[in-house]
């Protein structure tokens, strides 16, 4: 980073620049595609149905097949829209989602940018996110739409608060935000990893991050019973399927840094393996979280507007605030962690 | 004092590309008529500035920027589609005379501020970054800076009680 700051920008630097992030689409494309596959086939599984089976074998191209159907799509917008914006609202939703992804460290040597300040960068651009998708309401000019934009602010800003707050106890733990030095933290056997010594905070941090995901339990912005499809119902073809993207580019996202907060990130569960390359470590638990997604979408029903925000302020507040004096007096009668 | 020595480096292109965007966000802001439009153009302002803030090696500044901005940007963005009239809005009346005056002012404050910035002279080297910029903001809010920010937190907690009574107020029937 510093290398390329001090110098002329050339040619060959820019090229690795920019192929690094086309292999990162690339491979979060790839994710995607397999992920809507896993989540219809899970939760087809345990709703005692098959899932896709007809596209391909087993069903496997049928992601392929529904993306080629949206890009095919005509691309329609509403005579009374706000045509600028409405053009620029899927765009606006999805490059901070795929920024974000420029932080994580999958292992300790593959790393795009190693910031100071880890996680503070995947909140600040999430928000982004926020932004677009109440553009998206109130640009498509529908009642349905701005409803869902506007429950999806309320939602998301609601929900940071407990999601920072729950990661703060880790951050003692470590002595830094650098999520490179939180997972060095946590090395040496499994219950050396966060999820059990940040027990309430796991527990905060994977409630608020399922709701910042808006997936079901929390998928109230865009509630199909009530809001048709919240602020996507005026958007189609390609612009919708941005929409879609951002979603589970964010599943990618959250289940990463769910990883490497308290799951120990690229540490082996016990030191004895670790003759197994850290990312495969890393893309096990990975696939963990994201089937426990999946299985929460699968189990449980919607929330009731009025319990939600009850949820997030009287309930994941307290509970991530009682955390870190928790954590504060462990760290200072017994002088662990930092 | 109207030298101008500029190295295409990459940091000098980051500086004039961000610049641009924060000047452009502004100006819109001033020029849209619609509130959304005009909060839209804000955020990108306030973006390009965190931008800034990354470019002068201050990080946690720049994301804690973001952070905050996004938020209030959206509550700003939800407020203003909901308490403002959609109907009535279209041009203003011009007033030639008053455009006029506030362009000359406009004009003076600018060489004002350009001659300042030409002439000043920054005394002695600045201390050296440190690595962690991050640590050393932890470590000086709560030990030199440990009285302004409680009283900042203590300010901040009377407007949310203050903010919390308000809102009590109007639920009142009577």
């Amino acid at each position: 980073m510093q290398h390329f700051w001090d110098h002329p920008l050339s040619w060959g630097t820019g090229g690795i620049f920019v192929a690094g992030a086309v292999g990162v689409l690339a491979f979060v494309l790839l994710f995607v595609t397999y992920a809507i596959y896993f989540e219809r086939k899970v939760i087809g599984w345990m709703q005692f149905r098959r899932g896709p089976n007809r596209t391909g074998p087993l069903g496997l191209l049928q992601s392929v097949a529904d993306v080629a159907k949206l890009l095919l799509k005509e691309d329609t917008i509403p005579a009374k829209a706000d045509r600028g914006l409405f053009i620029l609202a899927p765009v606006l939703a999805f490059v901070p989602s795929f920024a974000v992804l420029a932080f994580i460290p999958y292992s300790s040597h593959l790393q795009f940018a190693d910031l100071n300040i880890g996680f503070l960068y995947y909140i600040a651009l999430s928000g982004v996110t926020t932004i677009a998708i109440v553009i998206a309401g109130w640009a498509s000019n529908n009642k349905y739409a701005l409803l869902g934009g506007m429950r999806s602010a309320a939602q998301m800003i609601s929900y940071e608060v407990p999601l920072v707050i729950s990661v703060v106890g880790c951050v003692m733990w470590a002595g830094s935000l650098n999520l490179r030095d939180i997972v060095a933290a946590q090395s040496g056997y499994f219950w050396h990893w966060n999820f059990l010594p940040q027990i309430v905070g796991f527990a905060v941090f994977v409630i608020a991050a399922i709701s910042e995901l808006n997936r079901t339990p929390f998928d109230l912005p865009e509630a199909e019973s009530e809001l048709v499809a919240g602020y996507h119902v005026e958007y189609s073809g390609f612009r919708f399927a941005f929409f879609m993207l951002t979603e589970y580019v964010y599943v990618y996202a959250i289940a990463s840094l769910t990883t490497l907060l308290f799951l120990g990130g690229w540490n082996p569960p016990i030191p004895q393996l670790d003759f197994i390359p850290g990312i495969i470590w890393f893309f096990l638990k990975f696939a963990v979280i994201v089937f426990c997604l999946f299985w929460i979408r699968a189990t449980l029903p919607r929330l009731r507007v009025d319990q939600l925000m009850g949820l997030a302020w009287k309930v994941l507040l307290p509970l991530a605030i009682l955390n870190i004096f928790i954590t504060a007096a462990y760290i200072q009668l017994w002088g662990m962690g930092g | 004092m109207l030298s101008f020595n500029i190295q295409f480096t990459g940091e000098f292109i980051a500086f004039f590309a961000l610049a641009v965007c924060a000047i452009v966000g502004a100006v819109l802001a001033l020029n849209f008529t619609k509130v959304v439009h005009m909060t839209l153009s804000l955020a990108f302002t306030f973006v390009s500035l965190a931008g800034l803030f990354v470019l002068l090696g201050a990080e946690f500044v720049a994301f804690v920027q973001v952070l905050l901005y996004v938020g209030a940007i959206t509550i700003l963005m939800i407020f203003g589609i909901m308490m403002t009239k959609h109907q009535g809005e279209g041009q203003e009346p011009s007033r030639p005379l008053r455009e006029t005056l506030a362009a000359i002012g406009c004009v003076c404050l600018l060489l004002i501020l350009i001659y300042a910035i030409r002439d000043a002279k920054f005394p002695g080297d600045a201390a050296p970054l440190p690595q962690d910029t991050t640590r050393e903001i932890g470590k000086l809010l709560f030990t030199q800076m440990a009285i302004p920010f409680e009283l900042v937190s203590v300010l901040l907690t009377v407007a949310f009680i203050g903010a919390v009574a308000l809102a009590k107020r109007e639920e009142d029937p009577q």
